[in-house]
C-alpha cells in the first residue's frame, strides 16, 4: 500500500519513501498527503497543524503519523461514504507567534474542512482563535490538558485532570505514602490550572504542598529549585516543567540525587519521552494515560504494529502524552461525525454530530464525546517507569471527563 | 540649494510613492483573501519599520527595540479587549497610540534626556535590553497570560460592524498606514526635519547652534513609538493573538532590518524592505528545501546591504540629493509640504 502513496506538496510530487519519519522531521509547512484514490464527488480535507519542529517535535511529529495512521486506514477502507481524506499539515513550530500565521493557510488557503492539532495549551490558546473564530472551522484538540476548554465547536479528545489525578494522586498518598509534594511547574495555563487541581486533591488526602513554583518555559538553570527541593524533605515531585526547559530540570533533578530520596510524577510522559530526557531520569517516574504499550489491549496491541509497520525506523511512537491517541481518536470520532450527518461537511452540521461520536474500538479502549462538554470519556490507566517500559499498576475503564458539564 | 536640478529626480520619488499606493490599493481586488490577509500584516509592520526609520534613518536614534512599544500597545488592546470587553475602534486607536507615545516617552526620557549625552551605543543597548527585559516580564506574568501570550477572541468594530480580517480590514489598515505616512513625512520635510538632517549629520554642531538635540530626539522618539503603538494595537486584533514575542528583541530585529533593507532615511524604505523581506520568506516557506536556510539567507543579504548598500533598495532607486530632499518653508518646490506651519512649529521650539 505505502508504495503506491503519493505526496504532492504544492502540486511537487515526491517519492513514496518520504513516508518514512525520517524524511517528514526535516519536512517544513504546508505538505499535503494525497489519497491513492479519488472520488469525483471530492474528498474530506483534513489540516493538522503540528509542532513538526521546535521544542515539543518529538510529540508533533507523532501526532502528524498518528493522523496519517488513522487516516491511511479510513482510505483503505473506502473513506467516509466513499469520499477519500485527504491530509494537509502545517508546522506550528512549537512557537505560538508562528502557529498563528500558519494555521491561517489551513483555514483560508486549504479551506480544510476539520483541524486537528495543537499540543501545548499555549498553543491551542493561540490557534483556536484563527480556527474555530476568525476561521469558522471545526477544530479538535488532542493532547492531555488543565480543563476547562469550553469554546463551541472545539472538541477535546485527551484527558482532562479529573482523568489523571482523580486516582492518581490519591494512590500515590494513600497507598505510596508520600506526604510532601513539591509543584514545579512551566509558567503557563496547563501548569497553573492542573496545580489548582492537583493541589486540592493532595490536601483532601492529607498530604501537603511544600512548593509550588512557575519558571519561563525556556529556563535552563534550576539549581536553586533543586536545593529547595532536596532540603525541604520533599518525598515527591509532581513535575509540569516541559521542553525545553524539562530537559534541564531532570537532569539537575537526577544529579542532585534527588531519585534516591522520592518519587516522581509528570503526566505527560510516555513511551516517547525518551527522545526528551535520559532513560535514568525516567527510572520510577509516575504517570497517568489513556494507553500505554504494555496494557492488555488486543486493539491498542494491533494500532501500534501497524503504526510501525508505517514508519518502520521513526523514534517517534504511538503514545499517549504525545497527543498520539488522542489525535487518532480525533480523526476517529470525526469519521464518525460524517456519517452521521450523511456526509454533510459544514461546520455548524459536523459540530452537532460530534457531540454524540462515540467509537467502540480505540487506543487504550473505546471513547465517546459526552454530549454538551466537548470532552471525551476513555480508559484511563496508571503506570511506572520501570527499566525503559511502563508498568501498569492499575486502570479504568471509560472515565468522565467531568468538564464543562 | 539648487531649486531647478533637483526638479527632476524629485518625480521620481514622487512617482514610486503614487505607483506603490495604486499597488496597494489594488491587492484585494487582484489577490484571494488569504493573500489579503497577509498582506494586512506587513502593511502593520511596515508601520513599525516607518516608526524605526524616523528615529534611525531620520534622527540617529539607534533603537534596537522598537518592537517594545508595539507590543505594550498589543498587549494592552488584547486586555481591553479580553478584561473589558473594549473593542471600538475609535478607543482602540487612540488608546493604544497613546500607551505607545507614553512608554516610548519614557524610554527616551531615561535614555536621551540624561545629563549626559548619550551616545549611540548606549541608546542602542539602553532600547535593546528594555525590549529584552520586557519581554521577559510578560513571559513570566500571568494575568497577562505568562508564555501563553494573549487569544484577542473578539473582533474590533466599527460601530456595530465586525471588522474580521480581510479585504475591509486591509483597507482601514491601509488608510492609517498613508496617514502614518503622511504625518511622518510633514514631520521630516518640516523645519524640524531640517534640523534632524543636521543633528543627523552633525549632532556637536546643531548644538553649539544653539539647539537642545536631545529633546529634538526625545520628541520624533515618542513620535515613532506612537506609531508603532498604533500598528501594534491594530496587529493585535488582526492576528487574533499578542504574546511575548510581539514586543522582544527578535521582532525589534526585524524592524531594524526592514529599514537597512529598504533604505533608512526615506519614508518609503521601511515599505519595501517589509514588503521585500516579508514576500521572500513567504515565498520560501512554501519551498522545505530551503526554509531552514532563511535566516541565513537573510543575514548574508543584510551583510551584503550594510557593507555594500548602505542606502538599502531605495539607494538604488533614487540619487542621494532626493532621498535627503529639502525642508520646510521652500513650499514652491515642495507641493505636499506644510511648510508654513512647520517653521512656526519650529521656531518655537528652538
Amino acid at each position: 500500500m505505502r508504495s503506491n502513496d503519493s505526496m504532492t506538496r504544492r502540486g511537487f510530487l515526491r517519492g513514496s519513501s518520504a513516508l518514512a519519519a525520517a524524511g517528514w522531521t526535516a519536512a517544513g509547512a504546508g505538505w499535503v498527503l494525497k489519497p491513492t484514490w479519488a472520488n469525483a464527488a471530492g474528498s474530506i480535507k483534513m489540516g493538522i497543524a503540528t509542532d513538526i519542529t521546535g521544542a515539543i517535535a518529538p510529540s508533533g511529529n507523532a501526532n502528524w503519523q498518528a493522523a496519517q495512521l488513522a487516516v491511511k486506514q479510513i482510505n483503505d477502507a473506502g473513506g467516509i461514504l466513499g469520499k477519500p481524506v485527504e491530509l494537509f499539515l502545517e508546522d506550528t513550530a512549537s512557537d505560538p507567534g508562528t502557529a498563528v500565521g500558519n494555521v491561517r493557510r489551513l483555514v483560508q488557503s486549504a479551506q480544510v474542512d476539520v483541524i486537528l492539532g495543537g499540543i501545548t495549551s499555549a498553543m491551542r490558546e493561540a490557534i483556536k482563535n484563527p480556527i474555530v473564530r476568525r476561521g469558522k472551522t471545526l477544530y479538535i484538540y488532542p493532547q492531555l490538558y488543565e480543563g476547562q476548554e469550553c469554546t463551541e465547536h472545539l472538541y477535546c479528545t485527551g484527558p482532562t485532570p479529573a482523568q489523571q489525578c482523580a486516582r492518581l494522586l490519591p494512590y500515590l498518598i494513600n497507598e505510596k505514602g508520600y506526604k510532601r509534594f513539591a509543584l514545579p511547574s512551566a509558567n503557563y495555563i496547563w501548569p497553573q490550572l492542573l496545580n489548582k487541581w492537583a493541589r486540592r486533591v493532595i490536601e483532601e488526602n492529607g498530604a501537603e504542598v511544600v512548593m509550588e513554583e512557575y519558571f519561563p518555559l525556556d529556563q535552563l538553570e534550576y539549581s536553586a529549585t533543586v536545593a529547595k527541593i532536596m532540603s525541604e524533605g520533599v518525598d515527591h515531585v509532581f513535575n509540569t516543567v516541559i521542553p525545553p526547559g524539562l530537559q534541564a530540570f531532570m537532569k539537575q533533578l537526577y544529579e542532585a540525587g534527588y531519585y534516591d530520596k522520592g518519587g516522581q510524577t509528570c503526566v505527560y510522559f510516555d513511551e516517547n519521552s525518551v527522545n526528551y530526557v535520559a532513560a535514568r531520569e525516567l527510572e520510577g517516574v509516575y504517570s497517568c494515560l489513556d494507553m500505554f504499550h504494555t496494557i492488555d489491549d488486543a486493539y491498542s496491541a494491533q494500532l501500534i504494529s501497524e503504526y510501525n509497520a508505517l514508519f518502520p525506523d521513526t523514534k517517534y511512537l504511538f503514545s499517549a502524552g504525545s497527543a498520539a491517541t488522542g489525535m487518532y481518536r480525533g480523526v476517529k470520532l470525526y469519521e464518525q461525525a460524517v456519517l452521521a450527518t450523511n456526509g454533510d461537511l459544514a461546520r455548524d452540521a459536523t459540530s452537532a454530530a460530534m457531540e454524540n461520536a462515540a467509537i467502540k474500538e480505540g487506543p487504550g479502549g473505546p471513547s465517546r464525546i459526552i454530549p454538551g462538554t466537548g470532552h471525551a470519556e476513555m480508559n484511563m490507566y496508571i503506570a511506572q517507569s520501570r527499566g525503559g517500559k511502563w508498568d501498569i499498576i492499575s486502570s479504568e475503564a471509560t472515565v468522565p471527563p467531568q468538564e464543562c458539564a | 540649494m539648487a531649486a531647478s536640478g533637483t526638479k527632476k529626480p524629485r518625480r521620481v520619488m514622487l512617482i514610486l510613492e503614487i505607483l506603490i499606493l495604486i499597488g496597494l490599493l489594488v491587492v484585494p481586488l487582484v489577490t484571494s483573501d488569504f493573500h489579503t490577509i497577509i498582506a494586512t500584516r506587513m502593511l502593520l509592520l511596515a508601520m513599525l519599520a516607518i516608526s524605526f526609520d524616523l528615529c534611525w534613518g531620520y534622527s540617529g536614534i539607534m533603537t534596537f527595540g522598537q518592537a517594545l512599544f508595539f507590543g505594550v500597545a498589543g498587549y494592552v488592546a488584547a486586555l481591553l479587549a479580553n478584561k473589558a470587553g473594549y473593542v471600538q475602534i475609535w478607543g482602540i486607536v487612540p488608546i493604544c497610540m497613546l500607551v505607545g507615545l507614553v512608554s516610548s516617552f519614557l524610554i527616551g526620557w531615561f535614555l536621551l534626556l540624561g545629563k549626559r549625552t548619550p551616545t549611540i551605543i548606549f541608546v542602542a543597548l539602553g532600547t535593546l535590553t528594555a525590549s529584552y527585559a520586557a519581554e521577559r516580564l510578560v513571559a513570566g506574568w500571568q494575568w497577562v497570560g505568562a508564555g501563553n501570550g494573549m487569544s484577542v477572541w473578539d473582533f474590533m468594530k466599527v460601530g456595530s460592524y465586525e471588522l474580521e480580517p480581510g479585504p475591509v480590514f486591509y483597507y482601514v489598515i491601509l488608510g492609517f498606514l498613508i496617514v502614518a505616512y503622511i504625518a511622518s513625512r510633514w514631520m521630516v520635510r518640516s523645519q524640524l526635519g531640517l534640523v534632524l538632517a543636521g543633528m543627523r549629520q552633525n549632532e556637536e554642531r546643531l548644538a553649539f547652534f544653539g539647539y537642545r538635540v536631545q529633546r529634538f530626539k526625545a520628541l520624533v522618539f515618542s513620535f515613532s513609538g506612537m506609531i508603532a503603538g498604533l500598528s501594534g494595537g491594530l496587529y493585535a486584533f488582526h492576528e487574533g493573538f499578542i504574546g511575548p514575542g510581539s514586543m522582544g528583541i527578535g521582532l525589534s530585529t526585524y524592524a531594524v532590518l526592514y529599514g537597512l533593507f529598504g533604505g533608512v532615511g526615506t519614508l518609503l524604505g521601511p515599505i519595501l524592505g517589509v514588503g521585500a523581506i516579508e514576500t521572500i520568506a513567504f515565498i520560501l516557506s512554501d519551498i522545505d528545501a530551503l526554509k531552514p536556510y532563511w535566516p541565513v539567507i537573510l543575514g548574508v543579504i543584510m551583510l551584503i546591504v550594510v557593507a555594500y548598500r548602505p542606502t538599502g533598495i531605495m539607494g538604488l532607486i533614487v540619487t542621494d540629493r532626493e532621498r535627503i530632499g529639502s525642508f520646510g518653508y521652500r513650499v514652491g518646490d515642495e507641493p505636499d509640504a506644510g511648510g508654513k506651519d512647520a517653521k512656526e512649529d519650529t521656531d518655537g521650539t528652538a
